[in-house]
């Protein structure tokens, strides 16, 4: 199976970390809950709920880990009773992503983890080989247009649309859902 | 240093002669219960590799209809690595070239059955 990108400096790093842990699905996604990747997924409104949940569960765990601790909780791991979750933030120069994981018995906590340290440093060769991080500016433009980055991200990943020759889409401003 | 239930089990095994560290590991996570390595050991990648080395082996061979394994060995250029496990744990020993493998394997099955 094939990883699904929206931004081509991520397919290698987590086509090859879902290849080596066996994980069933992957995602990985910016803070903000817009997707950079997938593996695993058929469907586009899984993505977007698993994406939504994700960002959600990385900053409550992250504040959690604040109030506790004084600094973020580094991952989260939940043991379910057939397949288990793994959520961790992998630092690049184009700013944090955040990791979901599930798997089975296929796979194992200690394996997850062992390739989620190589994933982040195969992210962060790759965020420095790729095109500069986003300036300030646009950073403060992905979130007044959050949801037409998320939609334009969903449309690339399930085909519904192809970055032009300088990353942009034209696509319309919401997606069906698959 | 804090002793568990498995120091004794891991001073056993690391006295042994080219041990180079032995870790008390779970299959199911992969993850490190106790151990002793030496340092340059990256001890969590062995962890994770050696239990999901040693779940192949053991479905690999109740799948033979072999039932359980007792002792995996694993002959790499520049030393062993050993496994035995009962339930959930597993003892991985990391041993050089010129480690007394037979003498190992006889302490490790001895110590196995303190794994619980």
């Amino acid at each position: 199976m094939r990883a699904r990108v929206s931004e081509q400096w991520v397919e290698a790093p987590l086509q090859n970390f879902a290849d080596q842990s066996r994980v069933t699905f992957a995602l990985l996604l910016q803070p903000s809950g817009q997707v950079l990747g997938q593996f695993g997924f058929t469907r586009a409104m899984d993505v977007m709920a698993a994406c939504s949940l994700a960002a959600a569960i990385n900053v409550t765990a992250a504040q959690l880990g604040r109030e506790l601790e004084g600094s973020p909780f580094r991952e989260m791991h939940h043991a379910g009773r057939e397949r288990e979750l793994f959520i961790a933030e992998a630092p690049t120069a184009r700013g944090p992503l955040v990791l979901l994981a599930a798997f089975d018995g296929e796979s194992s906590l200690g394996l997850v983890r062992l390739y989620f340290r190589e994933l982040c440093a195969a992210l962060a060769n790759a965020a420095s080989a790729a095109d500069p991080a986003p300036s300030e500016a646009d950073r403060v433009d992905l979130g007044e247009n959050l949801e037409r980055d998320l939609n334009r991200s969903l449309a690339i990943l399930f085909g519904r649309a192809r970055p032009d020759s300088e990353g942009m889409l034209s696509v319309p401003p919401s997606i069906p859902p698959a | 240093m804090s002793t568990t239930q498995f120091t004794g089990l891991i001073s056993a095994l690391t006295r042994q002669r080219g041990v180079l560290g032995c870790l008390v590991v779970s299959e199911r996570d992969g993850i490190i219960v106790d151990a002793d390595v030496q340092a340059g050991v990256d001890a969590a990648a062995v962890a994770a590799l050696a239990a999901a080395l040693y779940r192949r082996a053991r479905l690999c061979s109740e799948a033979a209809g072999l039932s359980r394994v007792s002792f995996l060995q694993l002959e790499s250029e520049r030393g062993h690595i050993c496994a035995a496990g009962r339930d959930d744990l597993v003892a991985v020993v990391i041993a050089e070239t010129g480690a007394p493998v037979a003498q190992l394997r006889t302490v490790i099955l001895q110590s196995v059955d303190s794994l619980v």
